[in-house]
């Protein structure tokens, strides 16, 4: 099996306790080595940043090495983007993202599913492939809910981006779908639970090895010194989002927060609360949705 | 980094504590400045959406008296080097924020602040 391949997967365990050991530990043990793969942007993302007025303030939720942070490329500090992550490790490289000498970024050690901020506060908020590493469908809701709390409910405008089922050509991983279940379903809308494995190269194996056999979910399992040992290999948790998934997954975060889902044209009531779905699409394995929100 | 233009926006969110919960209260900090890159166009957009006490109460906590208690009106260039100043380029490194209703303790090392809750703590 290549290390490209994704394995099936079922939470067993509470969920909590699930993202703890296949996603939390792993990113903490991976930092750096994903972080020198991790440096891209993403051309959606790097066009919603662009397109923020002057001084607004954004959160980052699930930031990991930061690489959103220094955007837009074209207006530099233009606005404020403030990275939270579960991962310390990925947050001290969070902290010095973008280009060299690079001014230090706003970086908070928390949870997606925390609150930490007064309500509203933000202008906007992205959440760039990390729903996906919550492991219940209650769970990727709330998070959902988050971004939706955190941002004004007058002029707020969110990013969201999950990993798609429907992988292209260039991510060259092999995932085990099943088909049969997918077309005969009668729950039309299912994402799928699977690992991911995160194989280290060698050179990053003999700078990382130490202690860390515990977390090795690879087939190593030798106590020989790192010259022989084969790389671990870490399989980070996933939920793949089907088609639809997402959108469906926004709508019940605003319907229990009693925010509407369309344009503030269709509401007569003052006070209402609604967000109009700007994009919604595929791109790159992944699926985004862009939301803005209106307050009448 | 923990800057106060982060600490304006941070708030408690342990189970329940949901009045007062807003300015956290900064303990024992060390302090280091650094200087950023001066945008006024930034700064004065910023403006309306700063809680404008809980900045001015902030900025006090970590020694500086620059700003007039009152959010000022007229954001001339002066105002906005002052601002600019207090909300950029004082960097809170190790201390805590405290939470003036119940009292949690956000640690804050390496310029980090930690906003985690333990399981029984979440809301
Ligand atoms: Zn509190």
């Amino acid at each position: 099996m290549s290390s490209k391949d994704v394995i099936r997967a079922a939470v067993l365990d509470d969920p909590q306790s699930h993202e703890d050991v296949h996603v939390h530990a792993i990113y903490d043990k991976i930092a750096t080595h994903f972080s020198s793969t991790r440096y891209k942007p993403w051309p959606i993302v790097a066009q919603f940043l662009s397109g923020l007025p002057t001084g607004w303030i954004g959160l980052d939720s699930g930031t990991g090495n930061g690489k959103y942070l220094p955007l837009p490329y074209d207006r530099p500090g233009s606005v404020l983007t403030i990275g939270l992550d579960r991962s310390r490790n990925l947050l001290h490289i969070a902290r010095t993202a973008g280009q060299n000498p690079s001014p230090t970024r706003e970086v908070v050690w928390g949870d997606v599913l925390g609150n930490g901020w007064r309500s509203g506060a933000f202008d906007y908020a992205i959440s760039i492939a990390t729903i996906h590493h919550l492991a219940s469908y209650e769970r990727r809701q709330i998070a959902v809910e988050r971004l939706l709390e955190c941002v004004s409910p007058s002029h707020g405008r969110i990013l969201i981006y999950v990993w798609a089922i429907e992988q292209d050509q260039l991510s060259k991983r092999n995932v085990p779908l099943d088909h049969e279940a997918l077309s005969e379903s009668t729950e039309p809308i299912v994402g799928q639970d699977v690992f991911v494995p995160w194989a280290m190269t060698p050179q990053n194996v003999k700078a990382k090895i130490t202690s860390n056999s515990k977390l090795q979910a690879g087939s190593s399992d030798s106590s020989d010194g790192p010259e022989t040992c084969p790389p671990p290999v870490y399989n980070r948790y996933y939920h793949m989002f089907a088609k639809g998934e997402l959108t469906m997954l926004v709508r019940d975060a605003a319907k229990a927060l009693k925010i509407e889902v369309g344009v503030p044209e269709e509401y007569t009531e003052p006070g209402t609360r609604g967000i109009t779905v700007t994009q919604d699409g595929w791109e790159r394995s992944n699926y985004y949705v862009e939301l803005r929100c209106w307050e009448i | 980094m923990v800057r106060l233009i982060t600490h304006n926006l941070l708030a408690c969110h342990v189970k329940g504590c949901t009045t007062n919960n807003f300015p956290l209260q900064f303990q024992d900090v060390q302090i280091e400045l650094q200087e950023a890159e001066f945008n006024p166009d930034f700064v004065r957009n910023l403006l309306p959406r700063l809680e404008w006490g809980a900045l001015v109460d902030a900025a006090k906590q970590v020694g500086d008296t620059s700003l007039p208690p009152e959010q000022p009106e007229m954001t001339d260039d002066d105002v906005l080097q002052k601002l600019h100043h207090v909300l950029l380029e004082i960097h809170i490194t190790e201390g805590a924020m405290v939470c003036s209703n119940c009292k949690h303790i956000y640690p804050i090392s390496n310029g980090i602040p930690n906003m985690l809750l333990s399981e029984h703590e979440i809301g």
